[in-house]
């Protein structure tokens, strides 16, 4: 095998790939890079049978063939590279890279041994890649890093009709948003998917700036699978198997008492307040006429309260939350102001559970999706 | 007190803790240093009571007490000076240490729940015996195979071994085989979870104040 590829393509091609291949594997080819040469350059992929990422760059072949070298030598090494054009060259079991008048020879790993890629077809939609990104950024902090409840360490994308909602909980709290899904190039019958969450933030950020993402279902063999492709790049990941809990009935239909308040001045006031407290313990929050006061019952060295400006509508609501649950929501709303909203309950040992939601202004409630559900913790006096 | 024999060692004067054990052996504690003695003569050793020489009482010592070592010749000798309390207690037979408490709790709390492995899941017995020690629990799945449970509190390596060498055991034997392995612990170790997998083993992590049904007093919206 011998070609020549753009050094700035070819080191962001294999950072690519390598990005989601596990640090360490019980098979040592699968830390391997594969790079075939086709019609009209080279294509690079990696597979641990979990995950796997492809793309294809532009290349001069001057002579086709495949090979299989370790992916993080072979990023770290294409990073550092001079700014000149890159050649690879295979010599018996040798892989000369050539850069300027730096070269490189890596020992090739056997290409037979490498596992076949998965095959992508299914019924697929299209979904455009800023807000799919944004959209992950949301909902995927709320899943559960808890492996006794694997169903909930992944992010759930329900699709229907012409909207796609990613779900995610850890039941303490539960984040959804729902954003345009065109399914006119294949079929698009209500279909559920549940993705690792930590795979889907690595798919995010990787294709935020690429236009559309072509997300495809594949079940094949009994194995299910989602593949995501954009711009010549594709990642697959095996899904989770279980049925996620049916967490958007959750939601309260109406709520008539809520807050608004400016959502940069709660973040910053709820981060100063709770630098007193225990780890795990909660701020209790009082809205009333005068606004909303936010107190930190802390320990004996120190407490901590503040007042931010809040414009209440319906009843007086003291709530007691844990405030990185509450920050995580707060950050996601992406808006000016947030609302805050507090639902009844007949229950007294659980308080009704708190609903965050972006608003525009004041009076105008925010246009996007995204809501973020959280329980609020029992109020200790 | 002098240490003499194999090394040398000497603490000076103080108050100290002796404690002399139905084995013979002799223990010197200070008020810190947890189990730790400072100075000790272990089994087998015999132990003697004489009277202080001159130089001795002159030193202010009441009793000489030495403790010999039966196979080395060690002794630890301690000049008494005064003593503060001295009592003598029967102790009665050792029951041993209960390490496994929790670990046979889970076994019963997951035999009843079952369901945590997965729906259709059934209770073949606990402690199924086989050539080499007993599984934790033998189940079958919805489907009618065989499943082998190993419990731990920790899940580290060994616990992966253990069920490794009962799985391949319990294979050769045509009324069970096939049978496929969980490895369920309250925390899996990394590299234990991804031994177990590497060999098919699927990894179950347990919450075992969610299976006891104690609440953590945190509300939860489900």
């Amino acid at each position: 095998m011998r070609f020549q590829a753009n050094r700035d393509v070819l080191s962001e091609a294999v950072s690519f790939t390598v990005k989601l291949l596990p640090q360490r594997t019980t098979l040592p080819i699968l830390s391997g890079v594969l790079i075939s040469t086709t019609d009209d350059g080279i294509s690079l992929s990696a597979f641990d049978y979990e995950v796997s990422a492809q793309t294809q760059i532009s290349a001069a072949v001057e002579e086709p063939g495949r090979v299989l070298v370790s992916g993080r030598l072979l990023a770290e090494i294409a990073s550092k590279l001079p700014n000149a054009p890159v050649s690879f060259a295979t010599d018996d079991n040798r892989i000369v890279v050539t850069c300027g008048s730096a070269s490189f020879t890596l020992l090739s790993m056997p290409v037979e041994e490498y596992p076949t890629l998965p095959q992508i077809e299914g019924e697929s939609g299209l979904v455009p890649a800023d807000e799919f990104s944004e959209a992950v950024a949301q909902v995927a902090v709320a899943a559960s890093r808890d492996d006794v409840t694997p169903v909930i360490t992944g992010v759930q994308l329900e699709i229907s009709q012409n909207r796609l909602s990613l779900v995610a909980t850890d039941r303490y709290r539960v984040a959804v948003r729902e954003i345009d899904w065109d399914g006119s190039v294949g079929r698009s019958e209500p279909s559920t998917a549940l993705i690792p969450a930590r795979t889907l933030q690595e798919i995010g950020k990787t294709f935020g700036h690429n236009g559309n993402i072509q997300v495809t279902l594949v079940a094949k063999d009994d194995r299910e699978l989602i593949a995501f492709t954009a711009e010549k790049k594709t990642v697959t990941s095996l899904l989770i198997k279980g049925n996620f809990p049916p967490v958007k009935r959750l939601f309260p239909e109406t709520v008539e008492n809520y807050a608004v308040i400016n959502t940069a001045d709660l973040i910053e006031a709820t981060r100063r307040v709770s630098l007193v407290l225990e780890r795990e313990a909660a701020l209790r929050f009082t809205f009333n006429v005068d606004g909303l006061t936010l107190e930190a019952i802390g320990s004996e060295q120190a407490q901590a309260s503040e007042s931010v400006e809040a414009l209440v509508t319906g009843d007086d609501t003291v709530v007691s939350l844990k405030p990185q649950f509450l920050l995580d929501g707060l950050s996601a709303v992406h808006s000016e102001f947030v609302r805050i909203s507090f639902t009844k309950t007949d229950n007294p040992n659980k308080p009704g559970p708190v609903l965050v939601t972006s608003q525009t202004s004041k009076e105008q409630a925010g246009s996007d999706s995204y809501r973020y559900l959280l329980q609020p913790n029992l109020l200790l006096r | 007190m002098d240490y003499a024999g194999r090394l040398s060692a000497h603490l000076p004067l103080a108050t100290r803790l002796l404690v002399i054990k139905a084995d013979g052996s002799l223990l010197v504690h200070s008020d810190g240093g947890s189990y730790k003695p400072l100075n000790w003569m272990s089994p087998p050793c015999t132990f003697a009571v004489s009277e202080p020489d001159d130089v001795q009482t002159d030193a202010g010592a009441t009793e000489i007490w030495t403790v010999t070592h039966t196979k080395t010749s060690d002794r630890l000798i301690v000049s008494v000076h005064e003593v503060l309390h001295d009592s003598s207690h029967e102790l009665g037979i050792d029951p041993g240490l209960q390490k496994d408490g929790v670990e046979a709790h889970l076994q019963k709390l997951l035999a009843e729940q079952l369901g945590l492995l997965g729906d259709g899941h059934t209770l073949v017995r606990r402690e199924y015996m086989t050539a080499i020690g007993p599984v934790d629990i033998l189940a079958r799945d919805g489907d009618g195979r065989s499943v082998a449970i190993e419990l731990k509190r920790r899940g580290d390596i060994d616990g992966v071994e253990q069920l490794t060498r009962y799985l391949e055991l319990m294979n050769r034997d045509p009324l069970l085989s096939p049978v496929t392995g969980v490895f369920a612990a309250q925390e899996i170790k990394p590299q234990a979870r991804t031994l177990a997998e590497d060999r098919g083993i699927r990894c179950l992590v347990l919450d075992y104040d969610a299976m006891k049904g104690v609440d953590s007093g945190v509300p939860t919206l489900f």
